[in-house]
Order: structure tokens, then sequence, then C-alpha cells
């Protein structure tokens, strides 16, 4: 009973560490790969859909019906930060690295003006069960089942509708694209707007384990970006899904047996080698190797 | 007029300074000259004067200053991950400036020594429940009948009285204030512009202790009068600093006391991963074998983290009687939703979390439930002054959720400053930092507090805080008053020896006794 007890924490522990980076990382990789775009303001996104998701919460609303509004919210957010500034800095990446940061310290700062320093964070949904020693949070297994199922979401989106295929068309070469009558302009608003929407839906989903703060994006930054990084912006999804797999396979036996501090140093370490030895990240080989069945057929 | 009162003010300081040349002040090296050269230059326009001025700063600066305002530098994160504590902080500084330019001061007197006054208490079978919900303290339970026999807990007057003067030696005190942004680069620069621009007559700063010592250094270079309100890791000894928070021998001895005792010996540590849970951890280590305990785990966090489930899933692992949560910062707080989400019931002791960052109101219940704080103040402390103490802060920010321990150290220890100048006749600094070290006894919101003066450290009353499944709050032991001992065991004496550094548990065979 105890041997299983270990084995399901250690699973639980892996899964929650896996879906903790996935949903940090997803909005910001689907902006930067798409639109090549750093999105310094990404933190801030979250935040703004941990707000949105406690303020609608607290009107009374379930709490997935405040995840929902927090996606649409901050997707709105996101649609016209990109119509109003973001579209002024395409193809020059420091230009929008420095506006986006520009656009996080005044969400943030605003934020502290506008709604004070705290909110009365939401609890957590669910409740526990034990196996063995070991308890576990019925809230993260939700988690970690939603995070394979926007996953799955994210490749239909992608793979399967006209506009995942435009978008797909546009990222690999844009001039061809609207030559071929694509709409980019419009590719490019709706793919930040759905980066945003889906950082917001993050921050909404995370916000019961977290307090409500104006500057609780920060917490949120670091992992995304080393997620970000390790996977590469060349395909999106296998990107995303695969880095945070990784690192929390090398994060979750450190932590579990030395400590939290060592599995930190573990998971930077592991993201500095997978970066001298794939610059591009994981992804670009998974996409050559996706492009080389495509070609032999 | 104005023009002439300005030549006042240059005039003055050459003739003061004159004075104390020839008195032969001789700690003046070169390049104090030419700093001071520059600092001055701007201000008084008027080279004699500036060459002048590396002569006794503090009191020619009192006499330039006269008919200005006493200036309260203020340094605190309102801002980032430490924001939850820093704003807490300034309405309390807010408030005892209020005060003292109303007239108002606490009760106290410099020299009276260690002790509390006579217990006006009252007894019942079991401490009062103060309720979690909103400012008002109300009491949900009041411990049954009254009983010769039981526990005592005070219920005495406010301790606000008339000063006499409308702020400070007919001056009106200011309050210089800004926000930190919990960054220890912007904490040095801030640190900076206060002594040398702004010309503080006395800093309040520092809620972490990285915090402090970024500007320690910078506060003794100017031999700046500093007030450091936290309570922290101990150890500090530095002649320009008076440290009026609690400090690990006051808080960890006996939380540990309590925990050992009540649920059993295995204890298992999580600390934020810096001097002061470095530092309190191992005061922890070194004190649980006296009282027959063991660490049977200890585990420090960084600052950044966010995500528990490994440090919660090594907990059940270790199977401890009672854990010790040394969490720092906004951060870290996730760990109690998280551990109660999860399942963990087990016993929780700090000495930090409840009483400042109030999680207890910040989270939903269970998540504090079974926490244990040997606390020398939180809001709920169930007396008369402090109920009072409370009312009035309220009025004045109805908004406000919670008043910290840190908090109301900072109010405290202004209207301390206040008095010493006052009894000094000067805010001259070198003689408030000297009349400081009188001794001073004062009655804050907490109870008596002392100012001890060789170590510049305060005893404080210490009520071990217990929060209930519904996250209301009751005190279950009272220990009246604790030294702070742990400076006057390595033989610190500032008064006499004046030392500018921090000791820490190296260097005491305490820590290597068991």
């Amino acid at each position: 009973m105890d041997e299983l007890g270990v084995i399901a924490s250690v699973l639980y522990q892996f899964g929650t560490n896996a879906a903790f980076l996935l949903l940090c990382a997803l909005g910001l990789i689907v902006i930067l790969g798409m639109m090549n775009i750093i999105n310094l303001a990404h933190g801030e996104l979250m935040m703004m859909g941990a707000y949105t998701a406690t303020i609608v919460y607290q009107r009374g609303a379930p709490f997935w019906l405040s995840v929902i509004c927090a996606f649409v919210v901050v997707g709105i957010v996101g649609a016209i930060l990109e119509r109003l500034v973001v579209r002024r800095f395409y193809g020059r990446e420091l230009g929008a690295l420095v506006v986006t940061w520009g656009i996080s310290l005044i969400l943030a700062q605003g934020t502290l003006l506008l709604l004070g320093p705290f909110m009365q964070a939401i609890p957590i949904p669910g409740g526990n069960f034990a196996i063995g020693q070991y308890s576990f949070s019925d809230y993260w297994i939700g988690m970690i089942v939603l995070c394979t199922l926007l996953i799955v979401a994210l490749w239909w989106l992608y793979n399967r509708t006209e506009i995942g295929l435009q978008a797909r068309a546009t990222m690999q070469n844009a001039t061809m694209a609207r030559a071929l009558g694509v709409n980019t302009d419009r590719i490019y608003m709706l793919t930040f707007s759905l980066g945003a929407g889906l950082a917001g839906m993050s921050g909404a989903l995370l916000a019961p384990t977290t307090s409500i703060q104006p500057f609780m994006g920060q917490q949120f930054v670091a992992p995304a970006f080393i997620t970000v990084v390790v996977g590469g912006a060349a395909n999106v999804i296998a990107g995303a899904l695969s880095s945070s797999l990784l690192l929390s396979l090398v994060k979750t036996p450190v932590g579990f047996l030395v400590g939290a501090f060592l599995g930190t140093v573990a998971l930077l370490l592991a993201a500095l080698v997978i970066i001298r030895l794939i610059p591009d990240g994981i992804s670009a080989p998974i996409q050559r190797w996706l492009d080389r069945d495509v070609r032999a057929r | 007029m104005s023009d002439q009162k300005k030549m006042i003010d240059q005039v003055t300081p050459v003739v003061e300074t004159k004075d104390s040349s020839t008195t032969g002040d001789s700690g003046l090296k070169r390049r104090d000259l030419l700093r001071n050269a520059g600092i001055g230059g701007v201000a008084a326009g008027l080279g004699a004067a500036t060459y002048l001025q590396g002569f006794d700063r503090g009191r020619m600066r009192a006499l330039a200053q006269d008919d200005g305002p006493v200036k309260v530098g203020f340094i605190e994160d309102e801002s980032g991950n430490l924001a939850v504590y820093g704003l807490q902080k300034l309405h309390a500084a807010q408030l005892a400036v209020k005060e003292i330019n109303e007239g108002k001061t606490l009760k106290g007197d410099a020299n009276i020594g260690a002790g509390m006054v006579g217990v006006l208490g009252k007894v019942a079978k079991n401490p009062p429940v103060i309720s979690k919900e909103g400012t008002a303290l109300d009491v949900v339970n009041d411990g049954g009948p009254q009983d010769s026999a039981d526990l005592v807990f005070d219920e005495d007057d406010d301790i606000l009285i008339d000063s006499g003067e409308q702020g400070v030696l007919g001056r009106e005190v200011e309050l210089v204030s800004a926000d930190g942004q919990s960054n220890n680069a912007v904490w040095q620069q801030l640190a900076r512009r206060m002594i040398q621009q702004d010309q503080v007559d006395v800093l309040v700063a520092g809620f972490a202790s990285a915090e402090r010592e970024a500007i320690r250094p910078i506060v003794d270079q100017f031999k700046q009068l500093y007030f450091y309100t936290n309570q922290y890791e101990g150890g500090v000894a530095d002649a320009n600093t008076f440290c009026t928070g609690p400090v690990c021998e006051q808080q960890v001895i006996p939380t540990v006391q309590y925990m050992v005792q009540n649920f059993g010996p295995n204890c298992y540590t999580i600390a934020a991963d810096y001097n002061f849970g470095q530092l309190t951890a191992a005061w922890t280590r070194a004190f649980i074998p006296l009282v027959g305990g063991n660490i049977i785990g200890e585990e420090f966090i960084p600052l950044s983290v966010s995500e528990f489930s490994q440090v919660i899933a090594r907990i059940q692992q270790a199977k401890p009687d009672w854990v010790m949560t040394l969490l720092v910062g906004q951060n870290h707080h996730n760990y109690y939703p998280q551990a109660a989400a999860a399942g963990l019931k087990f016993p929780m002791a700090s000495t930090v979390n409840m009483a400042q960052g109030y999680e207890h109101k910040r989270f939903p219940p269970p998540s504090l439930a079974n926490m244990h704080n040997a606390i020398q103040y939180q809001m709920e402390v169930p007396t008369g002054r402090n109920r009072a103490f409370v009312k009035r802060w309220m009025e004045m920010f109805p908004d406000d959720q919670y008043i910290g321990e840190m908090a109301q150290n900072t109010y405290f220890t202004i209207h301390l400053y206040a008095k010493a100048a006052r009894l000094a006749h000067t805010t001259d600094q070198e003689t408030v930092r000297k009349c400081l070290e009188l001794g001073w006894g004062l009655e804050a919101p907490e109870g008596s507090v002392f100012l001890e003066p060789g170590t510049h450290h305060c005893a404080h009353p210490i009520r071990l805080a217990y929060c209930d499944e519904q996250h209301n709050v009751s005190f279950l032991r009272d220990w009246p008053m604790i030294q702070a001992w742990w400076l006057q065991r390595l033989g610190v004496n500032l008064v006499r020896n004046p030392e500018y550094k921090q000791y820490v548990p190296d260097e005491d065979p305490y820590f290597s006794f068991v």
C-alpha cells in the first residue's frame, strides 16, 4: 500500500509540475511561436485573468464560469493591445520587447492604483483524497486533465480548422500567405488575442492556489520563459508539451528526494544543457522530423 | 524677510562650526570634506559654510532647520512581493505622526527599566476567542465564566495621553516616505537620498533582513540615527541602529517549547531561503534538543517559489508531529491554501506567519487551522489599550483589513523617537541617540516595551497566538516580558563599545552546545 502511495505521489508531483509549467507557458509560446514577439506583459495578462476570475467568482458565479470569463476578457484586452500598440512593432523584436515591458508596468501599477494591494483569494475547489500516507488535491488532478484537454484543443485548432491552416501559413511565410489571400493582419490579431486569452485563463486556473495581488504575475514569468525557451518556437504545441514534460521529469525526482531548492536548480541546469545542445529548442528537431515525414510522402 | 531668514540660516552654522573647529574635532578626512562640499554646495551656495559643514553636522543641521519640520525618513515596500507588510507599516507611521502633531504621546519614560505595570487582569477558564471577521475584534467565545484560578488577560486603559505640545519641540513632524519596491538596489538609492538630500532627522525603515543589510552600511557611513522596526533573526549590534522588533530568542524558544510539550518532539522546518529563514531555522535547531525535541526535516525555499506540491509530499513522507513554517512574502503564502487542499493537517508553528501577513484573513479556512505563533503583537491582542489603538487606526484608515506585528512596532517606534527628542531638547541625532541609550519604558498597544540601552533591542511581552479551524484567534499563553538576551550573552554593549556588525549563531557556542 505504501509503495502504491509513493508511486502515486511521484506521478502526482510530476503531473502538477508539468501542468504548472504548461499553464505558465501556453499563452507566451503561442504569441512567440506565431508572431516572433517576446511578450513581457505575459505575467500581467495572467494577473488580469486571476483578477477577472476572482471578481466574477465573488459576484456569485461558479468557478468554471469565472475561468471562461477570464479567457474572454483577457482575450479582448489582448486584441485591443494588439490593435493599439503591438502591431506597430512587427519585425522589430527589441522594440516589441520594450513596449510589452512598458505595458506590463502600466498594467501592474494600474491594478495597484485601481484595486488596491490585495483581493480575497478564491478557495481551492474540490477536496482531497489519500493513498497510504500521501494525500492529493482534487483540484490539481483536475488541472492535469484540463491541461491535456487544452493541448488537444489547440492541436485541433491549428491542424483541423481553416483559421489554423491560415495561421500556420502566416507563420511559415507571411508574404506568400498574403499573396494567396490570407488576411495576415487579422491572423496576427487573433493570435495575440488567443495568446492573451490563454494567459488569462491560466491565471484564473492558478488563482485559487495563490494570493491575488497586482504583482502576482511576476512569479509565473520565469517558469514561463524557461519552458518556452527550452521548447522553442518551431512547433508551438509540441514545444510547450515536450518542454514542460521534460523539465518536470528532471525537477520532480530531485525535488522529491533532495528538496524544492535543488529541484529548481536541477530544472535550471537541465534548461541550460538543452539550450546549449539544441539552441532552437526541443520543438525544432520534432518539426524537422515531422517535415521529413511530409516530404517523403 | 525670507531672504533675511536664509542669511541667518547660513551665518549661524559658520559661527557654530568655528567653535567646534577650535575645540578640535579631529575626525575629518579629506574625502569627507570633498563629499560634504558636494552635498552642501547646492543647499547653501556658500563655499566656506559647506567646507565647514564637515564638523558636527548633526548639530548644525538641527540649528539650521530649527524652524522647519522634524523630518522622519521612512522607507517601506509599498509595491512588490513584500507590499503586504509595507502598506501596514506606512499607515502606522502616518497614524503616529498625526498623533504627535495633534499633541499626543504614548505613556512611558526614560530610565524606568524592564517590567510591567501592575496587571489589571480578568480571568477565565479559557482565553477569549477573537473573530476573524472585520476589524471590530468581536469576541466569539469569552472563555466561560470567570474564575479566580484561571488564565489572566489584560483589559486596561488606553495608553495615548497628551504630550503637552503639538509636534516635537514646537516643530511639526513631517513624514518623508518612499517606496522601496521590494528591491534592495532601490532601497540603497532611497537611503542615500533621504540621508543626503532630504537630511532626515531619523530614519525608520526596513522589512526584509536583506533590505536592512543593504542600507545599514549607508546608515553607518553617515552616522544616521536609524530604527529597524521588524521582527527579525537577531544579532544586529550597531551603534547607529535601534531594533525595536522582537528577535529569535523572544519568539522561537517559547513557540518551540509549547509545540514540543503539546504536540510531540518531531519537527519539520520549512523556511524562506535567505538570512532570516536560515538563521531562525538555526535557532530552532539549536533550541529544540533542550526541550527534548528534534528536527526530522528541514527545507529552505527560494522566495520566488509559489508552487508547493513537492514540499507538501516531502512533509507527508516525513510524518512530523508539527511543522515550523517560516515563510516570507506573497509567493510563499500560497503554501497554506495548497497544503490545506492537499489535506495536510499537521499542527503548525511560526514566528512570522499570521501575525504579519494575516494569512488567516486572506485565505479561506481551514488554510491556517492549528497555527501557533509566539507573537509580540497582532491585531487581535485582547486588551483594552489595543482595542482603543485598533479603533483609532480604523478611524483613520477605514479600508484597512489588518494591523500586523511590525505595523504596531513602527507606530510605537515613531512615538518613542518623539519622546526621546523631546527629552533631549534637540533633534541632533547624536544627542537623541544618547538620550535613547538612557533606556526607555514605553506603553505600546502590545503592552509594556523596554528599550535596553546596551544592545539597542527591546524586551517585549510575548503571547502565544492560536488560529482555530474557523480562523478565529485566541491567545493560549502569556509571557509578560521576555528579554532580547542573546546580544547581552555575547557581551555586546553599544554604549561603551560601539560596533557596526551583525552577529550570527556560528559565533556563539550556544549553537553547538548539544
